[in-house]
């Protein structure tokens, strides 16, 4: 059997005030898989992905990435490690977008030459043409370029995992569309695990192999699309399934 | 501007912060001035420049000293604390001042007794000998115009107290608040004034010519006397305490050159009251210069061997157009814009350099930042002259303590621009590289200095222009730069004299705000804005 990707164990979060963003959280992610955190906000599925590149320490628990508990690894080599695709985008508006692209591999040290083949092999992955858009700052593209821009950086140092909070929740329906298609065939092709938070429960049954479903700060369920959809175990998971029957119509 | 018997009236706390926070900062006090130099200082009003410029050159002519001016120090505080700091080596001082303003005492009435007490606690105190005095008294007095007192039927101090109700007064604002002034003028003679209005020296003699006040304070030796027609009322009860002028010296300058005392002395009861008054009005009124004057009167007392040639030609102010009388100062001008630079600049540099590290470190450590930058922000709120004032036990007078107070000046909205510039550059931005395995360092130096950039810039402006535009008063301090054409102005009423520093400080103050605006535009990271 194949290590685990991602594995969290009794791992809770608790506010100074006593309040918990999560409690008691057992979840695992298998490797290659890419696995949706769905939930509404104040769920807790931003705070359990940010648990697993540091930005956030449990309270309790253990997080392990590959096998290896992640509180024993220096944070800034473990993000490097982990790809990032935030809402917005988080482009540097100052930098290019090749600099943008080739912030990871230049942490790394990566050469010149490097880089630069880098950046035309993945803009080019991304559907964007190197040549019209390496050299522009992030304000002169639309916003669904910009985050393809951010998939491709998420990609750069060629991470084994990649984290994505909630990618494609500022863009218009059209383009959410499209750019959930070219997420389809770059998992098919990448192989590479993914945690994918969202909070639209059919782009989650789109993109993912299974999903997890969090209510205040509890998991409901983790399951694949079909055993959600037949046999969903709490009376919240059925509420949601229902929904997305209706949404669609 | 008016007032010959300075005063400082700013709270103890404030000036408790800035000596505690320049304690910090600096813990040297300003070096011994050159052994063969001797310093000559004057307050900011004509008199005190005339008698110190006549010193001055009396010094230069008769000994191998050579002197360094600084004329217009902002008042008795300024100047004292200046001589005792060893900052200036002696200035003309009036014994009442001495007396009342310096020593605190309560008036009296005896010349003598007041000349002896002011000298035996002089040096008791703080080793300063008062030469023998000049042989004239510039005192206090209420003056009114002529026809109105013999309207009124008024002759005395006495006599006004009767219709004092119904009369309003124009007063130097150092005489309302002096216990030899308005004060104890109330007490002595039950004055009640109508109205009392706070006004500048040479505003007072039109304002009461005019009517638009009925009396005023004048000094008794002040040229204008003989120009406009009033009449000074007699001071019947002898309040006002005499003010017998003469120079001020410091102890250890008079033990380091023991001729400058038989020098000074040679002017003991060599001017008396109508000579001075007819040499103040060639300054006053008819635009003569202080050197060409100081020389006249020393040539009239037969003191100077007369081989020097005459410093400057004289040419009156009025027979000429404002920029004409610039052009022909042009050299000047353009000395003092370099050292008004200079000031502004270096303080704004230190400022930089002191407020850009604070704003980062605060930016690390935010728990104290809101209480340090109130605490800067503090700085602000005293008034600048008070601040330059506050300088001299520090740092004495001249160009260092007005640079370390522009620089204290400059502090606040540079620190205050780069603690939030980098506090509130792009969040989400931030967190990004935060998650891409960017270290704190970079994420300061890639991102969050760049997007702060332009921030930080804009306070260096602000810092920029508000330095600029306090450099003027360090004249007050004897520190140079165009504020001395403007307080020298302000005195003269010589509107020509005022504009030919405040328009260079005007013009400067707007090109370097030009020129910063560019380097802001410049520093601006691109792809901030829509490429057009």
């Amino acid at each position: 059997m194949t290590p685990l990707a991602l594995e969290t164990h009794q791992v809770s979060k608790q506010f100074p005030d006593g309040t918990y963003a999560l409690q008691n959280i057992e979840w695992s992610v298998q490797d290659g898989e890419t696995m949706a955190l769905i939930g509404e906000s104040g769920s807790g599925k931003t705070t359990l992905l940010r648990l697993l590149n540091r930005l956030v320490e449990p309270t309790a628990g253990a997080v392990f990435i590959q096998g290896n508990p992640a509180c024993s690894q220096d944070p800034i080599q473990l993000r490097r490690r982990l790809g990032y695709v935030p809402q917005d985008g988080g482009l540097f508006p100052h930098w290019t977008i090749r600099q943008n692209v080739c912030l990871v591999p230049q942490l790394l040290g990566w050469t010149l030459k490097q880089q630069l083949e880098q950046v035309n092999t993945l803009l080019s992955l991304v559907n964007l043409d190197p040549a019209q858009i390496a050299e522009r700052y992030p304000i002169e593209l639309s916003g669904g370029e910009r985050q393809r821009v951010a998939v491709a950086r998420a990609l750069a140092a060629d991470p084994p995992i990649v984290l994505l909070d909630e990618p494609f929740g500022a863009l218009d329906p059209l383009t959410r569309y499209d750019l959930q298609d070219q997420f389809l065939s770059l998992k098919t092709r990448l192989q590479k695990t993914m945690v994918l938070v969202t909070h639209d429960i059919s782009e989650a049954f789109r993109l993912s192999d299974r999903i997890t479903i969090l209510k205040e700060g509890h998991i409901h369920q983790v399951g694949t699309p079909p055993e959600l959809l037949h046999a969903p175990a709490t009376p919240y998971v059925d509420l949601l399934i229902q929904h997305y029957h209706a949404h669609r119509g | 501007m008016n007032t010959h018997r300075g005063r400082q009236s700013t709270g103890r706390i404030s000036r408790g912060i800035i000596v505690g926070f320049l304690g910090l900062l600096c813990s040297f006090s300003l070096p011994a001035w050159a052994s063969d130099t001797i310093v000559v200082g004057s307050k900011n009003f004509m008199e005190s420049r005339l008698l110190a410029e006549m010193f001055a050159q009396l010094i230069e002519a008769r000994t191998k000293l050579t002197v360094t001016r600084r004329l217009g120090l902002a008042g008795t505080q300024v100047c004292f604390e200046a001589l005792k700091t060893g900052g200036i080596d002696l200035y003309p001082e009036y014994t009442g001042t001495g007396l009342v303003t310096i020593l605190g005492e309560a008036p009296m009435n005896e010349p003598t007794a007041v000349l002896n007490r002011v000298r035996t606690q002089f040096l008791e105190k703080w080793n300063i000998w008062w030469i023998a005095p000049l042989g004239f008294d510039n005192s206090y007095a209420l003056a009114l115009r002529r026809d109105r007192a013999q309207a009124l039927g008024l002759r005395t101090i006495s006599d006004l107290s009767r219709i004092a109700p119904t009369l309003k007064a124009g007063f130097g604002y150092e005489f309302i608040k002096r216990p030899d002034g308005l004060p104890g003028l109330q007490q002595q003679y039950g004055l009640q004034f109508k109205e009392v209005v706070g006004m500048q020296q040479t505003l007072k003699y039109q304002a009461t010519a005019n009517g638009d006040v009925d009396l005023l304070d004048v000094y008794t030796t002040d040229g204008r006397l003989s120009v406009y027609d009033f009449l000074v009322l007699e001071d019947d009860r002898h309040f006002f305490p005499p003010y017998d002028a003469t120079a001020l010296v410091r102890g250890e300058t008079l033990e380091r050159h023991p001729e400058l005392a038989s020098v000074l002395s040679l002017l003991t009861n060599a001017l008396t009251p109508e000579r001075m008054r007819s040499w103040n009005l060639l300054v006053q009124e008819q635009g003569q210069p202080v050197t060409l004057v100081a020389r006249e009167m020393l040539q009239d007392l037969h003191l100077l061997t007369d081989s020097q040639p005459l410093p400057t030609s004289s040419q009156h102010r009025d027979s000429q157009s404002l920029f004409v009388y610039m052009w022909n100062m042009r050299a000047t001008l353009a000395l003092r814009t370099v050292e008004h630079l200079g000031l502004a600049g270096l303080g704004l540099l230190l400022g930089i350099a002191l407020a850009i590290p604070l704003g980062l470190i605060l930016e690390r450590w935010r728990k104290g930042a809101e209480t340090m930058i109130r605490i800067i922000g503090m700085s602000q709120t005293i008034p600048s002259i008070a601040l330059l004032a506050f300088m001299i036990p520090l740092f004495g007078v001249g160009t260092f303590p007005a640079i370390m107070a522009l620089w204290i000046y400059s502090l606040f909205p540079i620190l205050r621009n780069t603690y939030s510039g980098l506090r509130d550059a792009a969040p989400n931005v931030v967190e990004t590289g935060r998650a891409l395995g960017m270290t704190e360092w970079q994420i300061l130096r890639s991102v969050r200095l760049p997007l702060a950039a332009p921030t930080i810039m804009a306070g260096i402006r602000t810092s920029a222009i508000w330095t600029l535009g306090t450099a003027t008063l360090a004249a007050f301090i004897g520190a140079g730069g165009l504020g001395v054409p403007i307080v020298a102005g302000l005195q003269l009423a010589d509107v020509n004299l005022i504009l030919s520093g405040a328009l260079p400080a005007t013009i400067l103050a707007l090109a370097v705000d030009a020129l910063l605006a560019w380097v802001e535009h410049g520093i601006k990271p691109r792809g901030l804005e829509p490429v057009r």
